[in-house]
């Protein structure tokens, strides 16, 4: 994980009002792997968002708006939009998290019963737009612990979809193994020429 | 979107079956770029990083580091150099480390200046 630009930031720790838990041994990673798993796969059949809005612009609303749309139809792989962060097991949060907005996202964070899922969703999100300022933290990594990263300006329906899959294991990450690297001119480049490959459940 | 309707009114389902199969509407997306090392040299490397106006570029020696999490797909560097940058098409860009998104992407041509 890469540190957050705000420096002088709270640390996600801080946020979530838990100590740092001591560094695991091999055993207790074990253990932590295996918690993980089973937790991703009760998410896996029900889980509940809260979207969060931390001074983006709306397109990343409109988008993740869109995933209820008859074509994309959300509720299918089992996923919820819900109104209260009491019952979100996921937090999705877009924009450049502006500093007005600090008390909002801490009370957020803290009513979602654990375990909890964060994803930073959208380039603001990610430190694309803003640098950190007077204003902005500039990336949600710098307030909140984040679990998946959905890169885009605006993530289309499906990046979110794919995004939402990788959350919570029912596709595996994808972007890890490319390079971004095109071959010569007429010559499709390794990795970006072979259509999508669903490993759905 | 007029291929969703037509398949909506011919089966009467519109929706996608997209983590089962490729979704084909997903061809029109606008996407991150991919970059031909073998054309970009440190100068047009610098010209690109210019150019980006997310600071998804920057070069690093002889390395051009691509943050695919800071880009927006805006295309101002496929604009500014169609031969050496293309759409990479991928939109699957999801990452469980803020890390994986940060690409190197090592220039033949390019040489420390």
């Amino acid at each position: 994980m890469s540190a957050g630009p705000g420096g002088r930031e709270p640390d996600p720790a801080a946020v979530s009002g838990a100590a740092a838990p001591p560094a695991p041994g091999g055993d207790q990673q074990e253990t932590a792997v295996r918690l993980r798993q089973r937790i991703q796969r009760q998410f896996g059949r029900s889980l509940h968002i809260r979207t969060l809005d931390t001074g983006s612009c709306a397109v990343c609303e409109q988008e993740i708006r869109l995933l209820a749309a008859p074509h994309y139809d959300l509720h299918r792989l089992g996923f919820f939009f819900t109104p209260a962060p009491r019952h979100a097991d996921l937090l999705m949060v877009t924009g450049p998290m502006i500093r007005a907005f600090d008390v909002a996202v801490r009370k957020t964070y803290q009513a979602m019963p654990g375990p909890k899922l964060v994803v930073a969703t959208g380039a603001c999100a990610l430190g694309g737009i803003y640098r950190a300022d007077a204003f902005v933290h500039g990336s949600a990594d710098a307030v909140l612990p984040v679990d998946v990263w959905i890169p885009g300006c605006p993530p289309s329906p499906l990046a979110l979809l794919q995004g939402l899959l990788v959350a919570v294991d029912r596709l595996s990450e994808k972007v890890a193994g490319l390079g971004f690297t095109a071959g010569p001119p007429g010559v499709p480049a390794a990795g970006h020429a072979a259509p999508a490959e669903g490993t759905s459940r | 979107m007029p291929l969703w309707f037509a398949r909506g009114i011919r089966r009467g389902i519109v929706t996608t079956h997209y983590p089962a199969r490729p979704e084909r509407s997903a061809a029109g997306l606008p996407t991150p770029p991919a970059f031909r090392a073998a054309s970009i040299d440190a100068a047009l490397a610098d010209r690109l990083t210019a150019v980006c106006p997310s600071q998804a570029l920057h070069r690093d020696g002889a390395a051009l580091i691509f943050d695919v999490g800071r880009c927006t797909a805006c295309g101002r560097c496929q604009e500014a150099a169609p031969w050496a940058v293309t759409p990479s098409g991928e939109f699957e860009l999801a990452a469980t480390s803020r890390a994986h998104l940060v690409k190197q992407i090592r220039l033949a041509a390019g040489e420390d200046r």
